[in-house]
C-alpha cells in the first residue's frame, strides 16, 4: 500500500462526491429523514391518546366524578355520546370500538349500595365494544385499572401493594434511543456497499479500470482508499444523525472511544463485502440489484428497526449470521447500555469478520479483465 | 534511464478466450525510438496484443518483454516506464483536465509539468473543464496527455482517433507528430491506413490473430501493392460475381461500394465494359495508385466466396 496513491484516490473520490450534489444529498439526508420520521412516530407518547366514548345518562354529581377519574392522567380522551341515542347502534354507526354507558340511575344505585336492602351490591356499568378491534383490549385493561382505583378509593381501604419502577438502564430509554444506533449502522452499511459496487460498475463500464490497470495502483491501494473515503462519509453521516436526534428528540447517547472504533470495523467489513461482490456488478443496473439483495435482508433482520427478540426463533438464529447484527449490538451496548464487555464482544466479532473480508477483498478485486 | 536494446519483444504470443484464439502465435520486435503501427480490421487481435504488452492481460503462452523486462513477472516496474492511452479513454466525470493530470502524476509518483503537457496536447484553455463536459477529441487529447504524464519511454496509443471528426483527428495527429519528434517509442494501434502511413516507421498488419506482414510503409507498398485500386461507388451487389468472373477479387467497402485491385488501365476498361453490358447502375468510380490501404485490403481480405455471400445477404 502506498500512502501517496491512497491520498490521490481520496482526493478524486471526495471531489467527485462533493460535485455530485444528488449523491451527497442521498448519503446524508436519507438517514436523517428516517430518524425524523420514526422519531416523530414513536417518541411523543404525550400526544398519544386513546379515545373513550361515554354516554352519561345519569348527568349527576356521581357520574361527573367518574368522568373526572376517567379523564385523569394521559390514558383516555373522553368523548361524550348524546343521551338520546341507542349506544350499540351509535357505536356501530360511528365505528367506536369501546363505548361506556353510565346508567340513568347511577347516583341512586350508588346510594343503595351503601345502605338499605341492596347494600354491598356493586353498581354495574355496561361497555359496548368491538372485539375485532386491535386496540380495544388495551383500552379495556386501562378502563379496568381506572375502575379498580375508583373502587379502592370509594371503599376507603389503604393501598396494599404498590409498584416501584427501576430501569436496568442508567438513563431513560425510549424507542428512539434504540433506533438511532441502528440507523447509524444502517447508513454506513448502505453507503459502503452501494458506493463500492456502483463505483466499480462505473469504472468498469467507462473503461477507467483499464487505464488504472496500467498504473502502479494495486488492489490493496484501491481498497484502502475506499475505506478511508467511506470512513470520512461515515463520520459526517453519524454526526448528522446524532445532532438531529439530540436537537429534535433530545436523544442523549453515550459517545465514547467505542463509537469511532466500531465505525472503523464496520466500514472495513462492508467495503470488503462490496469488493467481494464486484464481479457480479459490472453494469450499473446489476450493481444496484446486487446491493439491494444484500442490503434489504440485512436492514430488516439485523435489528435495525425493531429488536431481534421480536422475530421468530429461526429468524433470530439467522440474524446472528449477519454482520450488521453485531454492529447494531455493539453500537447499542456502547451507546445505550454503556457495557464495555458486551461492546467488546460484538465489536470483536465485527472486527474478525472485517479482517477476513478485507484480506479476501484484496485478492478478489481484479484490475486485470478477462484474464 | 533509456534502454539501449529493443523497446518491445513479443515472442510466440498466444491469447485464447475459451475456444477463441484472439492472438495466434505472433512474434515481432519494436525498436527503441520508432513509431510502430499495428494495423488490422476490427476483431483481428490488435487490442488484445496491445493489452498483453501493457500488462493488462496475461498471455496464454509466449513471452513479452518491455525494455528488457518480462511483463508478467515485472508488471510493477513495466507500468512505471510506459504510458498508455486505452481504447475509448475515459476518466472521472466530475474531475477537471488539470486535476486528472495531477491525479495520474501523483499515482505514478512523478513531478509532471502539467502546463507543458496541456500545451503539448493543446488543452490549456480547457484546464478547468470537467471531463464529462469535454468533446470526443478533447477527451482523446487528455488521454494522450495522461499517457505522457511521467515522460514514459514507450507510449501505447490504442486507436487514438477512432470516432473523431476529421478536424479532431488532425489535431491528435499533430500531437503524435510532436511525440515522434521527441524520439519516443510509440506503439500505435489503428485501423486507419492514413494514420499509419503518415506517422509510422514500421507497420505490422494483423489478421485473424496472425501477423500477415511487417515492414516500413514504403517497403510494404512496394512489395505488396503492385496493383492500382478501382473503387466502384453505389453499385449493386450482383457486380461481385460479375467482376469475379473476369478474374478479379472485389472487396466490399462501406455500404454499397466495391474495391477492386487491378494491374493495368486495360483491367479498368474490361470491368467497366462488363458492368455496362450487364446494365447495372454505377454511382461513380475512382482509380488510385498503390498505397498502404491496398496492401491492407489485399492482406486482410476475406476469401472471395465468403465475401460474396455476405454481400448478397
Amino acid at each position: 500500500m502506498t500512502p501517496r496513491i491512497i491520498v490521490a484516490n481520496l482526493g478524486v473520490r471526495l471531489k467527485s462526491f462533493y460535485r455530485e450534489r444528488s449523491a451527497m444529498f442521498f448519503t446524508f439526508a436519507f438517514p436523517v429523514i428516517l430518524v425524523l420520521v420514526f422519531g416523530t412516530i414513536f417518541t411523543k407518547p404525550e400526544h398519544l391518546h386513546l379515545d373513550l366514548a361515554v354516554q352519561d345518562l345519569s348527568s349527576s354529581e356521581g357520574s361527573a366524578r367518574l368522568l373526572a377519574a376517567l379523564a385523569t392522567g394521559d390514558a383516555f380522551k373522553v368523548m361524550a355520546v348524546p343521551v338520546a341515542v341507542d349506544a350499540t347502534q351509535y357505536a356501530k354507526e360511528h365505528r367506536l370500538n369501546l363505548l361506556l354507558v353510565i346508567p340513568k340511575n347511577f347516583e341512586a344505585l350508588q346510594k343503595q349500595r351503601l345502605t338499605g336492602p341492596h347494600a354491598g351490591v356493586p353498581v354495574s356499568l355496561t361497555y359496548v365494544y368491538d372485539p375485532s378491534s386491535t386496540s380495544v383490549d388495551t383500552k379495556i385493561r386501562l378502563l379496568d385499572g381506572i375502575v379498580a382505583s375508583v373502587n379502592q378509593k370509594a371503599t376507603g381501604s389503604p393501598v396494599a401493594i404498590a409498584l416501584v419502577a427501576a430501569s436496568i438502564l442508567p438513563e431513560r430509554y425510549r424507542f428512539i434511543e434504540f433506533f438511532v444506533p441502528g440507523i447509524i449502522a444502517m447508513a454506513i452499511m448502505t453507503s459502503c456497499l452501494s458506493n463500492a459496487l456502483n463505483m466499480h460498475a462505473e469504472l468498469h463500464q467507462k473503461g477507467i479500470l483499464r487505464k488504472l490497470a496500467t498504473t502502479p495502483i494495486t488492489r490493496a491501494d484501491w481498497l484502502a482508499s475506499s475505506i478511508v473515503y467511506q470512513l470520512i462519509l461515515s463520520v459526517v453521516s453519524t454526526v448528522a444523525i446524532l445532532l438531529v436526534s439530540y436537537f429534535v428528540f433530545d436523544v442523549q447517547l453515550h459517545i465514547g472511544i467505542w463509537l469511532p472504533l466500531i465505525l472503523v470495523v464496520e466500514v472495513i467489513a462492508f467495503v470488503g463485502i462490496g469488493m467481494l461482490l464486484t464481479p457480479f456488478a459490472k453494469e450499473a443496473e446489476s450493481a444496484s440489484a446486487v446491493a439491494n439483495a444484500f442490503l434489504f435482508p440485512m436492514m430488516f433482520l439485523s435489528g435495525t428497526f425493531f429488536p431481534v427478540e421480536m422475530m421468530p426463533g429461526f429468524l433470530q438464529a439467522f440474524a446472528k449470521l449477519l454482520p450488521l447484527y453485531y454492529v447494531n449490538e455493539a453500537l447499542r451496548a456502547s451507546m445505550i447500555f454503556v457495557d464495555d464487555a458486551a461492546t467488546l464482544k460484538y465489536a470483536g466479532v465485527t472486527a474478525a469478520f472485517a479482517a477476513v473480508v478485507f484480506v479476501a477483498g484484496t485478492f478478489r478485486t481484479r484490475w486485470d479483465e478477462g484474464t | 534511464m533509456p534502454s539501449t536494446g529493443p523497446a518491445i519483444v513479443v515472442d510466440k504470443l498466444c491469447k485464447r478466450y475459451g475456444a477463441l484464439k484472439a492472438v495466434d502465435n505472433i512474434s515481432f520486435t519494436v525498436k527503441a525510438g520508432e513509431v510502430f503501427a499495428f494495423l488490422g480490421p476490427n476483431g483481428a487481435g490488435k487490442t488484445t496484443t496491445a493489452e498483453v504488452i501493457e500488462t493488462i492481460r496475461v498471455p496464454t503462452s509466449g513471452t513479452v518483454t518491455v525494455l528488457g523486462m518480462d511483463v508478467t513477472k515485472r508488471k510493477a516496474e513495466v507500468v512505471r516506464r510506459i504510458g498508455v492511452l486505452p481504447q475509448n479513454f475515459s476518466s472521472f466525470d466530475r474531475i477537471t483536465v488539470r486535476e486528472s493530470l495531477q491525479y495520474y502524476a501523483r499515482v505514478f509518483g512523478c513531478r509532471a509539468d502539467i502546463d507543458a503537457l496541456m500545451d503539448l496536447t493543446n488543452l490549456r484553455g480547457k484546464s478547468a473543464a470537467q471531463f464529462s463536459t469535454l468533446s470526443g477529441g478533447l477527451k482523446q487529447r487528455l488521454g494522450i496527455a495522461v499517457a505522457l504524464v511521467c515522460d514514459p519511454e514507450i507510449v501505447f496509443l490504442d486507436e487514438p482517433t477512432t470516432g473523431l471528426d476529421p478536424h479532431a483527428r488532425r489535431q491528435v495527429w499533430d500531437v503524435l507528430k510532436g511525440l515522434k519528434g521527441r524520439g519516443k517509442t510509440v506503439f500505435l494501434t489503428t485501423h486507419y491506413m492514413e494514420e499509419a502511413e503518415l506517422l509510422a516507421d514500421t507497420v505490422a498488419i494483423i489478421s485473424n490473430g496472425r501477423i500477415v506482414a511487417i515492414d516500413s510503409p514504403a517497403k510494404l507498398t512496394e512489395e505488396h501493392a503492385e496493383q492500382m485500386r478501382l473503387t466502384l461507388k453505389s453499385i449493386d451487389s450482383a457486380a461481385v460475381a460479375l467482376i469475379r468472373n473476369l478474374g478479379f477479387y472485389p472487396v466490399p467497402k462501406g455500404d454499397d461500394d466495391l474495391c477492386v485491385p487491378v494491374k493495368t488501365p486495360d483491367d479498368v476498361r474490361r470491368i467497366l465494359e462488363e458492368i455496362q453490358r450487364s446494365g447495372l447502375a454505377l454511382g461513380g468510380l475512382d482509380v488510385r495508385k498503390p498505397n498502404l490501404e491496398e496492401v491492407f485490403l489485399k492482406l486482410t481480405a476475406e476469401t472471395p466466396a465468403a465475401s460474396g455471400q455476405e454481400r448478397a445477404a
